[in-house]
This record gives C-alpha cells, structure tokens and sequence, in this order.
C-alpha cells in the first residue's frame, strides 16, 4: 500500500511540477496514439460502413478476418511490422523502423480492424432503408453520409474510443516497431515498462496514472459528444 | 404528373423481375399496383423513385428521367415507417429542409400534413417510440408534406394490427384526396386496390396483366391467370365471379364434391371441389347445409362466368 | 468497398509520404549544419542493438548525450537480450552491438558479421538469493559448488531469455556438470529487473549481473550468496556489423559510435558511472584488450 500510495503522489507531483520529459512522452503518446486512431477512423469507418452495407463476394470472409483482427494480439501486429520495416525486411530500404511513423502505421493497424468492426455493427443497428429514405428525400452523398454517421454516432464513438482505447494502452507493437528511444519514440506505456524495469516503481506508477488520466480525459470528451442529445 | 415506363426492362441474377414495353399512369389521382409477392411492384416504385435504374428502357416523370426528376418530383412512403432520431416534428423538418422548403413555410406544411393524417398530438413525440399505426401515420405525414409531384405509397396498410389497419384504411381517400399528387399506391390486396384507387394496374411476373378501373378490371380480368389472382374461381377456361357461386340450381350449375361447411358469421358457406378445382360457394340463408362427401349442384348467374380461349385471353 | 480501399490506400499513403519526409530531414539534418566539415562531426543516424542491462542501469543515458553532442549521430538504443541483439547484427538490423555473451558472439566474429570487436569494460555477475540462504551457498568454495548446492536444494529462477546473463547461468550448470535441463529452475522470459523481482518474491536464487542488481537493491531482501569467481566476469565488447555484408548499414556512424567507447574520456565516465548513487561504481572500464581475450 505505502508504494501505491508513494506512487500517487509521485504522479500528482509530476504532473504539477510540469516534468519536462514525461509531459514529453505524454504528449508524444496522444500524437501517436491520436494520428493512429484518426487514420483508422478514415479508412475504418467508410470500410465498416462498406461492410455493413454491400454485398459482395467475400464479405463473410472479410468479415471473420475483421473480427479475428478486432481480438489479435497487439503484439503480434508490432512483430508482424517489425519484420517488414525492419531493416532486413522488403520495406528496409524505407528506413522507417524505430520511428514515430512506425509506431502510428502498427497502431494504425490494430485500430482499424476495431473501428471497422464497431463502425459495422452500428450501421447494421441503422435500419436498412435510412440512407433510400434520404436519398429520396433529397440528399446528396455527402449530406447522406453526415446525416447517417449522426444517426450512428453513439455506435461510431464507441469505435474511436475502442479504436483510442485499444492504442493507447498497448505496449507490445509500440516496443516492438517503436525502440522505446528516449526522447523520439518512448510513450507512456513503453515507458512504464522501462521504470519498472529500472526499479523505479513510483515513476512507472505515476506514468501508469497519467496514461489512466489520459485515457479517462479523451473517453470523457467522446462520451460527451456521445451522449448530448438531438 | 405522368409517369411512362418506355421499354423497361429490369433483371436481377438472372431472373426477370419486371418487363413493360409500354406502360403510363398517373392519368387518374390514385393508381394502384396491384400484384401478389414478387410480381415486381415494389421494383417499379422504386424506379419511378429513382433509387434504380432499369437495365433497359426509361421511367419518365412528365417526360423527364425518374433519376433526375425524383429528387424533387417525387415523394416515397416506405413500407416500413424509417425515421431518424429526434421528435416527429424534427422529422418532418428535415425531411422539408433537405427538399428545400423555405423555413417559414415549413410550420405550415407541417401543420397541414399532420392534421390530414391525425398526428398533430404526436408532433412532440419521439419518432423511434411511436406505435405502429402512429408511425405509419407520421410516414405519410411527411411523404405529404413534401407536396411532390408524385406519391408513392409502399404497401402503407401492411404490418399494422386490425383495429389500426381498419382506421387507416378508412382515413386514408381524405388523406389522399387532401394531396394534389398523383398517388402510385402498391398493395398485394385487392379490395384496398378497389378501395383507394381508381385506376388499378395488375402486374404478374413483372408485366402488366391487365390496367383499367379497378371495378372493371376485378370484373373482367383480361386473362385466366389476372382472374384466378382477383379471387376468381378459375375452372377450365370458364371462371366465376368471387362470390358469386351458391349452393343450389341455377344459370350456370356445376357438380360440387363437398369437403366442409364454415361459418363465415354473416353466412355460411360450402368448401368443396368443382372439376378439381378448390372452390366455394355460398350457403343461401335457411337452406341446410350440405353434408360433407356429399355432391351436390352449385350454381352462378351466367353474366358472373367468364369465358377464355385457348390462350388464356377473355373471349369477347 | 471501393470506397473503403480507396481510403486505406490514401491513409497508408499518408503515413508512408510524413515518415519520408521525415526520415529524409532527419538524414539531410546534421549534414547541412555548421559542423558538417569538423573533425568528429559524423551527422546521421545508427541502431545499436545492446543488452538489458547497459539500458536498466542508466549508463547508455549518461553515454549517449555525450556522443550525440560530439558527433551529430541520434544513437537508437535498442536494448534487448544479448541474444536477440545478436540476431539483429546476424540479418544485419542494427549498425552496432554492445554485447556481453562472448560465448554466443564468437560465432558471428567467426562468420564475420560481426567486424572489429573491442572490449569496452566490463563487471561481473553475483549469485543472489534469500537471506536465509537455504542451499548454504554462502559457504560454497568454488562457484561449482555453488551451483551444485542450488541444485540440490534450492529452486533456481532463470533468464530463460537468451540473453547474455541466461547464456552464463547455462554455462555455469555445465561447468559444474550438471544439465540445466535436468535442474529445478523456473524461467522468467524476461528481463533482469524483472527476474529480480520474482526470483525475490519466490525466495529463489538467481544469477545477475551486478549493476542491475545495485540498481534494484533497495527494494529487494535478495542478498549476494557468492561473487568474485573468474567465470563471474562479466565483460562488454561492441562490435560494428559487417558493412562488407550487410550494405545498409551505417558503418561511419557505427565506427564512430565504438571509437567513442573506448576513448579514454568515455573511458573515465563509465568508471566513474554509478557511484554517485550507488557508493560504487556499476562498471570497470576495460578498453585496451582485443575482444578475443577475456581478460580479468
């Protein structure tokens, strides 16, 4: 107990004295963390959307491969680019490994399959003849689309923040593509494996609630979003 | 308005679903579609609604392309009564916003439309928690609202209870003569055909089987096929008038293989089989009620029995 | 769906396009300065793939700086086990290696992956265990005897990592004759700290290096059992990868990187490193001798 509790003020401490380095690794992690998720939600709501909708051959194929995704180990999919960007890999020569870059395209990569697969499900939820309905009623594709995702929107939210949530967290791909390099890729969840590593339990306990506080912040400004009503 | 099907042609997976060289409605107020499961009546108000294209041919609205015309012309209540979140009012909002209509005019309409179809009290009210014949309702509501060129009606009696039904069906000629559209009503039933329309379209297997008055087409169906799916006892190339076979002599008598007697409350009627063919005739009040197994002679005025040719086509 | 892909394809583009941009500010960054032409001035990038414990300890974090600011080279401190630094060098991942498994780096001198190994410095390994001591290690003449008495009566919480330190452990049992598979011992997959940290927790004895376990002492009841034996030694040599092998990598970078270790300022850092927190120095600087001998 004395250590959690050493470890709590710790991080009230760090965060109030403003810690150059951790606010560093803080906001390096809602960069990488943040562009990931955005990127996922680019291509994983109009993909989720896709998949919900059409019809096409394969689709149950795809859909088993989404859901298969949804649940892969995180760091399967860091060994998994690891081994392509590394610098023996058929993508060696692009130089990317122990980037920032790396770890948003192995983030990228588990988030998309989550955001697709919440995306789909909140679309199926949608009932089948919305978009005819304002088709016919005058909108346009894009409108359509806006007016759709609003529809949806308790269900697209829940995929950003599965999407954040599942990124944010993960320690394995972002060790893995990422180096854990101080200063250039550590985030807070690499970090924390490198302070306990070092012995220094308080620290790792107090990034721990910083990435906690983190977490809690961007859930809480999503629900928000979430739940306002009309 | 309108509404010319000029060669169309639609195929899906192989399978034709809809096939009229040369079809125009909208010469009366109210058309019907009349047709049973499958005959291709939805495909053909979605053509007219723009949402497909035919694989041939053109839907014309007033001479010009459904697909273009639609989203200004036409209005579409679909069979299943879809709103988006938010009140009734915010739904019928939206749907005069995204048409266009001027926000000072959009009360109005809205008011009108609601007090034609009986929701005014339902304005308020979540949209996704109406019943299902205040959703159907507030579906024509708004489909009225728009105050397009066309109406087009997907079935707006089915899925509804019978209390419900019955007190939609009775409302919906005010609902409908209140509108200045031309109304394409769908309908797999053909006494909501006679009832609402006047002009009816019978489509079997994609084509138009027969188009005319509703009273004259259920009368007189222009094939054996158009009879037997009106109700009409079809036997041979003869087919009887729904209803108009009684048991006893007659005009027109037939042998009756008799298989039960059932009470339809207002009279009773004989199950049974002429020349194979399942049929059933009335019971005329005070007569005793055949015994089943039993033959016996049933009987139709002769203007109630048609007759068709060889190739199915009435004989004049 | 064509939609969906069409996205992907732009996102991925994305990615790729920021990362090239920039990878490419990142290598014209320190040619382009003012100190481009100086002596010493090396500019771009290197991965050094090391052990653990040259990372847990600190001292790559009181090294790097120093290089970084001389050279204008960004070192990327990979820190895994010895063994799988070593398979970086092998498929040619890393541009240098600071490693301390000589065992299981002659092979790749040997097959020349790895070229112009020197030795930077060097500490020693501990056997710890519980205060209570319940094999009587304590008493053991010889570190054979040593581990003789674990495996009679201890339970021994192992590496299992690959790593330099498991690669010691596993030459220990043999040297003592006995077979590591045939001994009680429970492998951790993990690095030292947190094979200190179970190894504590279970009241078992385990082998680590020494500046991991200064490191962590204050929060351990693991006390050293028996030290100061010649196959204790723990020695660091780092190596550049073959360039002649693998053509990508930065082997001007690399060079630097091992010609820093062993100059004599380096040298006196990493003598000196630790004993401000610690009361001792973690390492003993060793530069001088070729990577062939091991030294004492």
């Amino acid at each position: 107990m004395g250590e959690l509790w050493a470890g709590i003020r710790e991080a009230v401490q760090l965060i109030l004295s403003g810690d150059r380095e951790v606010r560093e690794i803080a906001l390096r992690t809602v960069y990488v963390s943040g562009l990931a998720t955005f990127l996922a939600m680019l291509t994983g709501i109009p993909a989720g959307y896709a998949l919900a909708r059409r019809r096409f051959p394969g689709r149950t194929l795809v859909l088993g491969a989404v859901n298969t995704g949804m649940g892969m180990p995180p760091v399967v999919v860091g060994l998994v680019v690891w081994l392509l960007l590394v610098r023996s890999g058929p993508l060696g020569g692009l130089e990317l490994i122990y980037t920032r870059e790396a770890m948003v395209l192995a983030q990228f990569l588990i988030a998309t399959p989550l955001v697709i697969g919440f995306t789909a499900a909140a679309v199926q939820a949608l009932p089948p003849e919305l978009p005819e309905l304002l088709q016919v009623l005058g909108a346009g594709p894009v409108r359509r689309l806006w007016l759709l995702a609003r529809e949806a929107r308790l269900g697209l939210l829940a995929a950003v923040m599965a999407g954040f949530g599942g990124v944010v967290s993960e320690v394995g791909a972002s060790m893995a593509v990422g180096g854990n390099l101080q200063g250039e890729t550590r985030v807070l969840t690499t970090a924390i494996v490198t302070e306990t590593s070092r012995g220094n339990t308080e620290r790792a306990l107090a990034l721990g609630l910083i990435l906690l506080g983190l977490a809690f912040a961007v859930n809480l400004v999503l629900t928000r979003a979430q739940q306002r009503s009309g | 308005m309108e509404v010319r099907f000029a060669g169309v042609e639609v195929e899906k997976g192989g399978r034709r679903l809809l096939d009229l060289p040369e079809l125009t409605v909208g010469r009366a107020a109210v058309t019907a579609l009349l047709g049973p499961n499958g005959a291709g009546k939805t495909t053909a108000l979605r053509l007219m609604a723009g949402l497909e294209r035919p694989g041939r041919g053109q839907v014309l609205l007033d001479g010009e392309p459904a697909e273009r015309a639609a989203r200004r012309a036409v209005s579409y209540a679909f069979q299943r009564a879809v709103f988006l979140r938010g009140t009734v009012r915010e739904n019928l909002e939206l749907a005069l916003r995204l048409r266009g209509v001027p926000a000072a005019e959009r009360g109005r309409r809205i008011a009108r439309a609601a007090e034609v179809c009986g929701v005014g009290h339902l304005l308020g009210r979540d949209a996704l928690r109406l019943s299902g014949g205040e959703a159907q309702r507030a579906n024509l509501a708004r489909a009225l609202a728009l105050d397009a060129g066309l109406l087009l009606l997907d079935e707006p009696l089915s899925g509804l209870d019978g209390p419900s039904r019955s007190a939609l069906l009775a409302d919906l000629p005010a609902m409908l003569a209140a509108t200045r559209a031309t109304v394409v009503l769908v309908t797999h039933d053909r006494d909501e055909a006679l009832l609402l329309a006047r002009e009816l379209v019978l489509l079997l297997d994609g084509r138009a089987a027969a188009q005319g008055l509703p009273g004259e087409v259920v009368r007189r169906p222009p094939t054996a096929a158009a009879a037997a799916f009106l109700g009409h006892t079809v036997l041979g190339q003869e087919a009887v008038l729904p209803g108009a076979l009684t048991v006893g002599p007659g005009e027109r008598e037939f042998a009756f293989a008799v298989e039960r007697v059932v009470d339809l409350g207002t009279h009773l009627a004989a199950e049974g089989r002429v020349r194979g063919t399942p049929a059933r005739a009335v019971i005329p009040p005070g007569a005793p009620p055949p015994a089943p197994g039993s033959e016996v002679t049933v009987s139709a005025p002769a203007a109630a029995v048609l007759r068709y040719r060889d190739d199915g086509r009435l004989a004049e | 769906m064509g939609r969906g892909r069409a996205w992907l394809a732009l996102g991925l583009a994305g990615v790729l396009a920021s990362a090239a941009a920039c990878g490419d500010g990142a290598a014209a960054g320190p040619g382009a300065s003012p100190g481009a032409g100086q002596p010493g001035r090396v500019g771009g990038s290197l991965i050094l793939a090391t052990t653990t414990s040259t990372q847990d300890s600190g001292l790559l974090e009181a090294l790097v700086p120093l290089f970084e600011a001389a050279t204008g080279t960004r070192v990327k401190v990979i820190a895994v086990g010895s063994g799988a630094a070593l398979a970086m060098a092998r498929r040619g991942d890393a541009d240098a290696v600071l490693s301390h498994a000589p065992e299981a780096e002659a092979p790749l001198v040997a097959s020349g992956d790895l070229v112009e190994g020197r030795r930077v410095m060097h500490n020693d390994f501990v056997l710890v265990g519980p205060p209570a001591d319940p094999a009587g290690v304590r008493g053991a003449g010889s570190i054979e005897e040593a581990m003789g008495r674990i495996a009679a009566r201890g339970t021994f919480i192992s590496r299992g990592d690959t790593s330099g330190t498991h690669a010691k452990e596993l030459a220990l049992w043999r040297a003592a004759g006995l077979d590591p598979a045939a001994v009680r011992r429970e492998e951790t997959g993990q690095g030292m700290g947190a094979t200190l940290n179970i190894a504590d927790q279970r009241r078992g004895y385990t082998l680590t290096d020494r500046a991991t376990y200064l490191a962590l002492r204050g929060r351990l009841a693991l006390e050293v059992l028996f030290e100061g034996a010649a196959p204790l030694l723990n020695v660091y040599h780092v190596y550049v990868v073959n360039p002649a092998k693998h053509p990508r990598v930065n082997a001007a970078q690399a060079r630097a990187w091992a010609a820093f270790l062993v100059a004599p300022e380096t040298q006196r850092v990493i003598g000196e490193f630790g004993r401000d927190r610690f009361g001792q120095p973690l390492f003993t600087p060793g530069a001088g001798t070729s990577a062939g001998e091991p030294g004492r």
